[in-house]
């Protein structure tokens, strides 16, 4: 997709009745920008791995109303118990297929904008949040207010469906105020055609709050996934990361946390499991801004067949950021001679008094371990899967949530059976 | 119960066993005493089906089968069971659930109905009582964050669970203090029987004090170069491998 075809499918957005035309200003400020900036390419040092002929040789048209009618789709097959679900179908809000939550305030569609007093403050240096600020199917802002304590997770179904070739935009704001605490799942199903998949979430964090954010892409393995997360953290809250990834042809994840406020934390952790010719990213972003903050970073990835996948961590400890503790790792487990691990964490440190880590490793599974695990009795395929397990064990203790870890489980397990052979 | 005849087996082209002769009867405990790179553990891998190393001729039989086309995990449910020099270290699988797939894996290979985590724990808990073991060894990842002496404990563990005909103790006692080496002797001698047998590679006389074999085997460049019976052990303390040279 050219920035040409962006134009002709951005004046669509532009005509349609159904979406206000209040919006546009703020829709074309962020188009512009886009046009501006352009797509990325292989030059961009962040960009350099990413395998771009995925958005560039396809063309996407943008989700009609007519693309928002839930005709079959089963619901069941995603089912996590004890959660209350808020759906999106190809990029749109449906609130009939969504729970009522009467312990937060939801706000949708021009509310949203108007919450906001109009001055929408978006992030502008990525060409695909301008992208989705540009395309946005629906806003969703959810609030938890001061002082809630929100114990049953919240999970946004995000549904990408259907035979068009679609690009969707959805965009979600959360807001947790002082001394609440929430659980948000992030859910990406779906058995769409080619699809490019473009979210926005940002997260606002007050002072002494708790989110804990767990998102699971397990959408189409014939999508495009570009996820833009930003968390901007105050004072003593906590943000915790999980992300098991699967789905998608190809897959990125940008997620920038700040820690803003002194004493803030955040655990950034993920699991990426491809197999064929899949290419899985994850963008990670730590920066420091304030002083006796923790960060970590954990992400991990399994790698079969010919699939790829980029681990792209930074942690930025900025001159005010005394005694800062961060730690970050990247650990890859190649299945297969063919798979490509592109790993590279850095650290940029300003301040003079921090305890900062960082290492990658990349490999086979352990030859004297598979052989210890052998000499007990345990045929090859039993040992394999046993030290696959115990690589990504350490990610899958940190769900609180019992329904959502065993959810997760499964799908994990699912995916060994079917990539681990002998 | 082992019959290894004229074995000659080496990493690549470099020979290592230059034509070993070994015979272990139902009962027996040898010793093979021998220098840092005399072959003492090439032989012991080789016995449980390390892939490599090249074997270029000779046999090997268990309980009169050639073990040679073998994989590990068959001789292992054959009844092969070699306690490792240096244990790996298994990250995110705790030991119950190790201990627990490969007792069901034996149990299973033999025809017996596969164990519950209740009926698992019986079984175990007497086994780590035998061995001075805390409960919590159980709960935590295979050998990590072990010391020594743990790790060989943890090896015995998984020998008494198993239940073996054939026990390789590969340099068992090093990294032992010598009251965990007499926990672990005692729990070796309480398993002997007459159906049982055991291979002890050692460095030093130190264990055969108490385990005592009723052959002592040296092993120099891949070679037997004298067998005999315990008392060689303190002969070899004496007067050390030199006059054994050649």
């Amino acid at each position: 997709m050219k920035l040409l075809d962006f134009q002709s499918e951005f004046e669509k957005v532009l005509d349609r009745k159904h979406f206000s035309a209040k919006v546009h200003p703020l829709r074309e400020k962020a188009f512009n920008a886009f046009l501006d900036i352009g797509l990325p390419n292989r030059k961009w040092e962040d960009w350099r791995f990413t395998q771009f002929k995925n958005i560039s040789q396809k063309f996407y048209k943008i989700s009609e109303k007519k693309h928002s009618k839930i005709t079959t789709f089963n619901f069941a097959e995603h089912n996590i118990s004890d959660v209350d679900t808020i759906t999106f179908y190809n990029g749109h809000y449906k609130e009939e297929f969504s729970d009522s939550i009467p312990e937060i305030q939801l706000l949708n569609g021009l509310e949203y904008l108007e919450h906001y007093n109009w001055k929408y403050d978006y992030p502008s240096d990525c060409p695909f949040e301008l992208l989705n600020t540009a395309f946005m199917d629906s806003g969703l802002n959810i609030i938890i207010k001061k002082g809630q304590s929100i114990k049953r997770p919240i999970r946004f179904l995000i549904i990408s469906s259907g035979q068009d070739e679609l690009m969707v935009s959805p965009k979600i704001h959360i807001d947790i105020e002082n001394n609440s605490s929430a659980t948000f799942i992030e859910h990406h199903v779906g058995n769409s055609s080619d699809f490019l998949i473009n979210t926005s979430i940002q997260i606002k964090l007050l002072e002494n709050s708790i989110l804990d954010h767990i998102r699971i892409q397990s959408n189409s393995s014939k999508t495009t996934n570009i996820s833009n997360i930003k968390v901007d953290q105050s004072e003593d809250s906590h943000y915790n990361f999980f992300q098991l990834a699967f789905g998608s042809d190809l897959s990125r994840l940008n997620l920038d946390a700040r820690l803003n406020g002194k004493g803030a934390e955040c655990s950034l952790n993920g699991l990426s499991l491809s197999n064929k010719t899949q290419q899985l990213g994850s963008h990670i972003i730590t920066n420091h801004y304030s002083p006796n903050c923790n960060s970590s970073q954990n992400f991990k990835n399994i790698l079969q067949d010919k699939s790829s996948a980029i681990f792209n961590g930074k942690t930025v400890v900025h001159k005010d950021a005394q005694k800062t503790d961060s730690r970050q790792s990247n650990k890859s487990l190649l299945l297969s001679e063919n798979a490509l691990m592109n790993s590279n964490p850095q650290l940029e440190i300003y301040a003079d008094d921090v305890k900062c880590s960082h290492g990658s490793t990349t490999g086979a599974l352990d030859d004297d371990a598979l052989f210890y695990l052998r000499s007990r009795g345990l045929n090859f395929l039993n040992a394999q899967n046993l030290l696959i397990r115990g690589f990504a064990s350490e990610l899958f203790d940190l769900i609180k949530h019992d329904p959502t870890r065993n959810f997760i489980l499964g799908k994990f397990n699912n995916w060994l059976n079917k990539n681990v052979k002998l | 119960m082992l019959n290894i005849k004229n074995l000659h087996a080496g990493i690549d082209d470099k020979p290592i066993l230059q034509g070993i002769d070994l015979n272990i009867k139902a009962g027996e405990m040898h010793a093979i005493m021998g220098r840092n790179g005399s072959g003492k553990s090439t032989l012991s891998n080789i016995i449980t089906g390390r892939d490599n190393y090249s074997i270029t001729k000779g046999s090997i039989h268990f309980d009169n089968k050639s073990i040679m086309d073998w994989t590990p995990e068959k001789r292992s449910l054959e009844g092969i069971f070699m306690s490792f020099q240096y244990p790996v270290v298994i990250p995110g699988v705790n030991n119950t659930y190790f201990l627990k797939a490969a007792l069901n894996a034996k149990r299973k290979y033999n025809g017996q109905k596969e164990l519950d985590a209740a009926g698992f724990l019986k079984i175990i808990k007497t086994i780590l009582k035998e061995l001075d073991m805390d409960m919590s060894f159980l709960q935590r990842p295979v050998n990590q964050g072990f010391s020594g002496g743990e790790k060989k404990r943890n090896e015995i563990l998984q020998m008494l669970t198993l239940e073996p005909s054939l026990s390789i103790l590969d340099e068992t006692d090093s990294g032992l203090d010598i009251d965990a080496l007499k926990i672990i002797a005692e729990g070796v001698n309480k398993y002997r029987s007459s159906k049982r047998s055991f291979l002890v590679i050692t460095h030093y006389q130190r264990l055969l004090k108490y385990i005592v074999p009723d052959f002592i085997h040296v092993l120099i460049d891949g070679k037997i170069v004298k067998s005999g019976g315990k008392e060689l052990a303190l002969e070899l303390e004496e007067k050390g491998y030199n006059w054994l040279d050649s």
